[in-house]
């Protein structure tokens, strides 16, 4: 069996954050002299306590070490725990809302997928709005230190790209995980405080653009309006452009880790995609969007561009409803779910740096056709990329077609329809939030689906945050034996 | 420059080939006394005397065939006929517009089965022959490719499917040659069973014939518009399902099962992948049917086994409408459109083995995280896989993918609805047929266009296309 201890201990140590960070919608109810404070409290102290019990309980003395399997099921338990607290809030604050709502809810939240079943978000009290976009950020936090620290040296679906030098001879996961990831999620509340000022420059009152930056850079997609960001003005929709931007960038690459590659960030082969895609995809959007739906030329560039940084950043915001916008729109936007941000961001999806292999491999491929007995090596920024890099990014992405088929043909057992089932799932595998359709659209919302539509949907929100192969490897036979 | 000349001497053989059975629906409408039997035979001299002007004129030296002489020869073996097999439709009682007739041509030959032709009962029997035959001689060409050329090319992990001919040279060629017998006997022999069976079953003697010269070639023309729910015959319906299977199946499987090796049938995981995955999704359909639509059990089973089995091999029959079954069974058959018959099949899709090698690959890379340095070989039949295959897979994938979404948005481009598009592009590249709509003579001239070009690059595999896009591909 695994020593389960140190995994419980910073199980403990999560939930107290948690616990910590519910204090700030107490505050905001507080100074808003709503009447929802005492709800975000008792919800602070049962996670406090379940926090505390859990860490002292667990505690060993010594240095603290997490071998492979420890690191597997951390991740999973941590996810799934905290996603249960932080439902706490929704279900004590929020009267109306149902236990499989607040679950949804919290997942959406904490996977910074951003699908929301609340409607009349206008007029909620504002430590709700405060809790739910806090989840965003934390779980952005959450994502980033996984990607930077814990992705690479597990070696899930060609992570190992981004392994340091140092830690490649052992198989612990050590202590770089705090030097890393203390810089990087440094420059993940810098980036957010920055978002906020801007917003808040471009004419956001104070308090929605303090929300609506901690789901920016999470690329979560919580808004505070029913509208979502169609509320406010063009001026707040190209801030939340330019923010989405950087929140579905590698964050390490802003951070004194890749000070080297900072000069050269605009030549980092994931960023020149991300963004010549992202600008292929908003100007062919935009002009159709000029010339078949007679929109105005800003317009329509602003909203083509800020739909399509939204999907494939994976954040989920919606400046306009372009459900709207015809079956050329609903089958770009479908594709645009599976692409998703870089690695190194809280962005979801396949994300760009596999697509880049991939096509590199298929490209191989065509060559080899002419020439049978052709070496080719792919390459990534310049350094060769292993066979076995090769072979794990195969397997992730297959993984990926394989659980969105799986989870699709789930919802529509349920009974959701065609179009929900396969957009909600590719949707809610990516982390990005609306779907497309009459009921989730971008902004429609997940309330109506069944109860048992939702719990897949969570699920599968979790399984896509997770990069799908930690899940699968705690169903492996090895895993549990010794 | 490559040569190019036995590229045309080989499009010319097959224009012959093609003129010959021109005179098939001639002879038909002429038993008629149709006047249509001029259009048929006028058709067939033009096409003859093209196709004998390239077989003559370019009847150089033999020399061997080379890779690239290759990938050339199987596009222009199926582009070029496509114009000469659209000439009855053009000028024939229909007189379809260019467009049209190109897309007719086109879904028949790739043995898709979408049609843009309403009130089939109503047309001379000549041409509706004429669509079977171009189904039967399209799912005949794909046979030859995937046990032949698509090996030889070595597209997306077909090399695993190389036959193996030892001895000297002249006795592998005298084997190829009887394998090559025998396959055609096979598919020419089931062929003709089948219309049998379904002649007994009840249908006419000229629809059973044309419904197994488009079934065994996974075609799905039908003589009416309703297809095969037309006819309302449960034993027919029972057949079809059984020859639809067997057009997913790889046809070298019969040659030896006929010489005995009773035993390749289980030794080839491919199959039983196929025939369970078959068997999983028709339960599904039919619990669906039978739960959410009330359908009495054995109905539901039939219907929900017919159409999973159309889909999947991308046949294209159907027996009622199943755009209006609801959610389940949209979402079904739209993931087994993607996945499809076995290899050496006349069938379209990814094909199955590939799903089996991706999948095994994944698998492997779950155990690989908790075993980092442990060494892991990928196997197929027991055999492993060699890493080049592995990426030829996948990069085919890949590449299906990237095709499917363009073709997607370019649908969506032309005015299409989402389940339109994404369907009827999914439906071209399989060879499917019908997608999640129904006619498609409603549709642009350009998707039209699009779509044909959809189904042409999912009959070749798209690699072969893709190389000539290379420019040293022209280079010497």
């Amino acid at each position: 069996m695994i020593d389960l201890r140190p995994v419980l201990f910073v199980n403990g140590l999560l939930l107290l954050v948690l616990a910590v960070a519910m204090l700030f919608p107490a505050l905001a109810e507080g100074l808003a002299r709503e009447a929802g404070a005492s709800a975000f409290l008792l919800a602070a102290a049962i996670t406090a306590f379940f926090g505390l019990a859990l860490a002292l309980g667990t505690a060993q003395p010594g240095r603290f070490q997490l071998t492979a399997r420890q690191s597997f099921l951390l991740t999973v338990l941590s996810w799934v725990s905290t996603a249960g607290f932080a439902a706490l809030p929704f279900l004590l604050a929020c009267p109306g809302l149902v236990f499989t709502d607040a679950i949804f809810e919290a997942v959406s939240g904490l996977t910074t997928t951003g699908a929301t079943v609340m409607v009349g978000l206008d007029h909620a009290p504002r430590g709700l709005l405060l809790w739910r976009a806090l989840l965003n950020w934390l779980g952005g936090a959450g994502i980033i230190v996984m990607a930077v620290a814990i992705l690479p040296a597990l070696r899930i679906g060609g992570m190992q790209v981004f392994r340091m030098e140092s830690s490649d001879k052992t198989e612990r996961v050590g202590p770089r995980i705090l030097q890393i990831s203390s810089s990087v999620v440094l420059v993940y509340a810098v980036f957010t405080t920055l978002t906020a000022l801007a917003f808040w420059m471009a004419g956001m009152g104070r308090f929605e653009a303090i929300c609506h930056a901690l789901s920016t850079i999470s690329t979560g997609g919580f808004s505070t309006s029913d509208q979502r960001l169609a509320r406010w003005d063009a001026a707040v929709q190209w801030v939340a452009v330019v923010a989405m931007l950087v929140g579905g960038s590698s964050l390490i690459l802003w951070t004194g880790a890749g000070r080297a590659a900072r000069a050269g960030l605009f030549k980092d082969a994931q960023i020149r995609w991300y963004l010549w895609f992202i600008s292929v995809f908003s100007g062919v959007l935009a002009l159709w969007q000029w010339a078949v739906n007679d929109m105005a030329p800003d317009a329509a560039l602003r909203h083509a561009t800020f739909s399509v940084t939204s999907i494939v950043s994976t954040t989920g915001y919606a400046s306009t409803d372009w459900g709207a916008w015809g079956g050329f729109a609903h089958v770009v936007f479908f594709i645009l779910l599976f692409i998703g941000g870089c690695t190194g961001s809280a962005a979801g999806g396949i994300k760009i740096l596999r697509w880049d292999l991939l096509f590199a491999l298929a490209g191989a491929h065509v060559g080899r056709l002419l020439h049978p007995h052709r070496v080719t090596v792919i390459r990534y920024n310049a350094d060769t990329v292993a066979p076995s890099v090769l072979e794990s990014v195969l397997g992730f992405v297959v993984l990926y077609f394989l659980v969105f088929a799986v989870f699709a043909l789930a919802l529509t057992t349920v009974g959701v329809d065609f179009i929900t089932a396969l957009s909600g799932s590719a949707a809610a595998l990516a982390n990005a939030g609306p779907g497309i359709g009459e009921v989730i659209g971008p902004m429609g919302s997940y309330r109506s689906l069944p109860d048992a539509a939702k719990w897949v949907l969570a699920g599968e929100m979790m399984i896509g945050r997770l990069e799908l192969f930690i899940v699968a490897v705690l169903f492996s036979r090895s895993y549990w034996r010794q | 420059m490559i040569d190019v000349r036995p590229v045309l001497r080989l499009a010319g053989l097959l224009l012959c080939a093609l003129a010959g059975a021109m005179l098939l629906p001639a002879g038909l409408d002429w038993h008629d006394s149709h006047p249509e039997a001029r259009v048929f035979v006028v058709s067939a001299g033009v096409t003859l005397l093209v196709g004998l002007a390239l077989a003559l004129g370019m009847n150089g030296l033999r020399t061997e065939w080379t890779l690239r002489q290759i990938s050339l020869a199987v596009v222009a073996g199926w582009v070029v006929p496509l114009p000469f097999a659209a000439l009855p439709f053009l000028f024939g009682a229909l007189t379809l517009s260019p467009a049209d007739a190109l897309f007719e041509a086109a879904s028949g030959l790739t043995t898709s089965g979408a049609t843009v032709i309403a009130g089939l009962e109503h047309l001379p029997r000549g041409l509706l022959l004429w669509r079977a035959l171009l189904n039967w001689l399209g799912g005949l060409g794909v046979i030859a490719m995937a046990l032949a050329v698509l090996p030889a090319l070595a597209v997306g992990g077909m090399q695993m499917f190389r036959v193996e001919l030892p001895g000297s040279p002249e006795r592998a060629m005298a084997r190829g040659r009887r394998i090559a017998a025998a396959v055609c006997a096979t598919y020419a022999g089931l062929t003709l069973g089948l219309a049998f069976a379904l002649w007994r079953a009840g249908f006419s003697g000229f629809d059973a014939l044309a419904h197994a010269l488009a079934t065994l070639s996974a075609g799905g023309f039908s003589t009416a518009d309703g297809s095969i729910g037309q006819f309302h015959n449960p034993v027919a319906e029972s057949l079809l399902i059984g020859g639809m299977v067997a057009s997913g199946l790889p046809f070298l499987l019969y040659y030896r099962l006929a010489r005995g090796e009773g035993r390749a049938l289980l030794a080839d995981s491919q199959i039983g992948w196929y025939l369970s995955l078959l068997g999983l999704s028709g339960l599904g359909m039919a619990a669906w049917l039978w739960i959410s639509l009330d359908q009495a059990p054995v109905e539901a089973i039939r219907q929900g086994a017919f159409t999973v089995a159309s889909v999947m091999t991308g046949t294209g029959f159907f027996l009622a409408p199943y755009a209006a079954w609801g959610g389940l069974p949209a979402a079904i058959l739209f993931f087994l459109a993607f996945v499809g018959g076995c290899a050496g099949s006349a069938s379209g899709g990814l094909k199955v083995f590939r799903l089996q090698c991706l999948f095994t690959a994944a698998l492997i890379q779950v155990r690989r995280l908790l075993r980092p340095h442990s060494v892991q070989i990928v196997t197929f039949d027991r055999r492993p896989i060699a890493e080049e295959v592995l990426e030829s897979v996948l990069g085919f994938l890949f590449v299906y993918a990237l095709v499917f979404a363009l073709l997607a948005m370019a649908l969506g481009f032309l005015g299409l609805d989402f389940v339109s598009a994404v369907g009827g592009s999914a439906a071209a590249l399989a060879n499917l047929g019908p997608g999640i709509g129904g006619n498609y003579a409603a549709l642009p001239d350009a998707a039209k266009g699009l779509l044909a070009i959809g189904m042409v690059l999912g009959r070749v595999e798209i690699f072969p296309v893709l190389v000539l896009f290379i420019p040293t591909f022209w280079r010497e």
